[in-house]
């Protein structure tokens, strides 16, 4: 009936992420996919730059903890699998890419109109300003998924990548104390 | 179409959360021919992995719900998904509910009343007590009515828990250990909990009494059948008075019939009333249960005052019990408020709360990030503490579940919750955040804030009562002018006071075994 509190389940899909590399799938995590240089399936590679130096200027340590290839495997997954935020956030899985996608698009249009760079080439203090124009509101000119709630969600994936894993724990000095931990260390 | 057909059992339930797993259990257990029918995935304890991310897995099915109204319900976050339901990653904070939540329209002129009272029900809140096992301290506990203790001493007092006290000592407002359905030491083969906050992404060990540890194991050891991945897709009835069972889809998408003398719909509130409206035919035009057109109305929540502060004192926010420390329902008295606020209120101090998620400790200041956001991180995972006020929401026949636009999986519409804070909840709210501001104040904090509303705990949907007109169930949770048709679980709730649901839950279901067992030809013919 109950487990051994301190038993480790050894469950493959746990803790690591699907990637599919040449028809085989891989269990990896996002921080080895990105380490890898596994391919993306949804996102484009213009489209995980942003991502990543988005969540970077978001949750330092995220672009290294491969926030692109999480959330390209969380789109790629079955919906009911899906393990992102944005899945309890009330948002239709059929919406997702979409979100995402468009989300990313109406950053790096901003991220020209006010600095004429992409995303990815901001420095620290151009992508500290990025990120407060649409933290609180909607900037001017904005064409994509509200801008406040394109803030909310990627944070909420770099936090999580960041501060909710095993190494996210360890680095706050927060014991994990786990159950059943996930399987690999993100 | 082929439809599959199993032979004919005692019941079938749909559902294996809190309430179809109690009742599989108890039916199995006289000796009943029971199916249960789970929609989503066969969990086991072995799947509860530690982690905030992964455990949402266990919340609610992707795109299930249409959301309206002025203020959208946060289905996903609190729905349940397979074994267990909703129960697998509830924080099993058990109070009861009060004398005076059973008959709010006769004593106040607004609401519902109850068909039953607090003392009808309390034999079976003693009972489910003794079964389960709640840790907690009647005699502080002041609030609950009459009752058996306690049988099990209640959980420490933490160091989160001290500091919020602390306010609360000092504006006079007392507090009492969380009754909580979690052991607090050994109790019936179960361990005692480790207090390491992970309740939320499914207790494994069985200190937390959830389905998966309690009656879906006992339910399966009596002979009980369930089938996960087994989407219930109508009521079949070829009767006025009576249904034969139900159809289902199985995961390669081949339909199935499930016949049974008794069918119980235990998929919560939103599902079991979406269920009697799509299972209209010639003689349901309307839906099954829906003649008097209240299938599907006075869904009722709780919106959450969650507080959040920081303290020099160190408060290990991410130990403890995700369901929190204390309590005080000092609160509670329904009326007598300011600028036309009703309703009753419960705090639960010191929720155990980890550094990512929807509820963590990250979120709780969502306008940091970058540099600043790490450092109040690396305080805060020390010096924080939270706590929550539940307020009650009155029934409200708009607050409802229709049948919204898009279809499911099976090609029938999605169910269309519509959901609006009244002015006098929306008024109790805000003078319970003040309140929560004040305590962290008297507490000595050194900062306090609140954060827009959000929801816990659906209710109603189908509730019970006198009749057709203004009911969908009697007080067992038999459909009107329906012979063999049950609903289960907190969608019978006519009011939903300003308590977590679950041990309600447990307690109707019980009272209703008994009803049923007893009364076994009234219900079969």
């Amino acid at each position: 009936m109950s487990i051994d509190r301190r038993s480790v389940i050894k469950t493959a899909a746990l803790g690591a992420l699907a990637f599919t590399v040449g028809g085989k799938s891989l269990l990896l995590t996002p921080r080895q996919a990105r380490a890898d240089g596994i391919p993306l399936s949804v996102l484009s590679d213009q489209e995980a730059a942003i991502l990543s130096a988005f969540g970077e200027a978001l949750a330092p340590g995220a672009a290294e903890a491969g926030i692109a290839h999480y959330v390209d495997a969380q789109l790629a997954a079955n919906p009911d699998d899906a393990l992102f935020m944005i899945r309890y956030l009330d948002v239709p899985p059929a919406g997702w890419r979409g979100f995402y996608k468009g989300g990313l698009a109406a950053l790096e249009a901003l991220s020209q109109e006010k600095f004429g760079k992409n995303v990815a080439a901001l420095d620290g203090e151009e992508a500290v300003s990025l990120v407060r124009a649409i933290a609180a509101s909607q900037p001017d000119g904005w064409q994509g998924p509200p801008a406040p709630f394109v803030y909310f969600v990627i944070r909420g994936d770099a936090t999580d990548l960041v501060y909710g894993t095993m190494e996210g724990f360890e680095a706050l000095g927060v014991p994990y104390m786990a159950h059943i931990p996930p399987e690999t260390r993100w | 179409m082929d439809r599959l057909r199993s032979d004919k059992v005692d019941a079938v339930i749909v559902g294996a959360g809190a309430a179809g797993s109690y009742f599989a259990a108890k039916l199995a257990e006289a000796g009943k021919s029971v199916v249960v029918l789970e929609a989503g995935p066969a969990w086991k304890l072995g799947d509860l992995t530690s982690s905030m991310i992964h455990g949402r897995r266990l919340k609610g099915h992707a795109g299930a719900v249409e959301l309206a109204g002025s203020n959208p319900w946060g289905y996903s976050f609190n729905a349940g998904r397979g074994f267990g339901g909703a129960a697998l990653h509830h924080y099993a904070v058990w109070p009861r509910l009060a004398a005076e939540d059973f008959n709010v329209k006769s004593a106040h002129g607004r609401g519902l009343d109850w068909p039953i009272d607090y003392d009808e029900l309390r034999p079976w809140y003693d009972r489910i007590q003794r079964e389960v096992g709640l840790a907690g301290d009647a005699k502080a506990e002041v609030w609950r009515g009459p009752g058996e203790p306690y049988p099990m001493p209640p959980h420490p007092t933490l160091a989160g828990g001290e500091v919020l006290k602390r306010g609360f000592d000092k504006l006079g407002i007392r507090t009492a250990p969380v009754p909580m359905a979690i052991n607090s030491r050994e109790y019936n083969g179960r361990p005692a909990c480790i207090y390491d906050g992970w309740c939320e992404a499914g207790c494994p060990t069985g200190a937390l009494a959830n389905p998966l540890t309690l009656h879906i194991p006992a339910a399966k050891a009596a002979g009980a059948e369930f089938k996960a991945g087994a989407r219930v897709t109508r009521i079949l009835s070829d009767a006025k008075d009576s249904v034969s069972g139900v159809e289902y889809m199985d995961e390669a998408g081949e339909r199935h019939q499930q016949l049974a003398d008794i069918v119980i719909l235990a998929a919560a509130p939103v599902e079991n009333p979406r269920l009697l409206l799509v299972s209209a035919n010639d003689d349901h035009p309307d839906g099954i249960g829906n003649a008097g057109g209240q299938v599907g109305r006075y869904f009722m929540s709780h919106p959450l005052a969650i507080m959040h502060g920081m303290f020099a004192d160190e408060t290990a926010p991410y130990a403890g019990i995700t369901g929190g420390q204390l309590t005080s329902r000092d609160g509670y008295t329904k009326d007598g408020r300011e600028e036309g606020a009703f309703g009753s209120y419960q705090w639960v101090l010191a929720t155990a709360i980890k550094p990512n998620d929807l509820s963590g400790i990250a979120t709780s200041r969502p306008d940091l990030f970058g540099a600043e956001l790490d450092v109040f991180m690396r305080r805060a995972v020390d010096h924080y503490a939270q706590m929550v006020g539940f307020v009650e929401e009155l029934p409200d026949a708009d607050n409802r579940v229709t049948l919204g636009e898009g279809k499911a999986v099976d090609g029938l519409p999605v169910a269309r919750l519509t959901h609006s804070v009244a002015p006098e909840t929306q008024a109790l709210w805000g003078q319970v955040q003040a309140e929560g501001l004040k305590i962290y104040e008297a507490a000595g904090s050194e900062a306090a804030w609140g954060q827009q509303m959000v929801f816990a705990h659906a209710m109603g949907g189908t509730i019970m009562g006198g009749s057709a007109e203004d009911s969908v169930t009697d007080s067992h949770g038999r459909v009107h002018g329906m012979q063999n048709l049950l609903v289960a679980g907190s969608g019978l709730f006519p009011t939903g006071g300003a308590v977590n649901p679950t041990y309600t839950i447990y307690a109707l279901a019980a009272r209703t075994v008994d009803n049923m067992l007893a009364h076994w030809s009234d219900y079969t013919g």
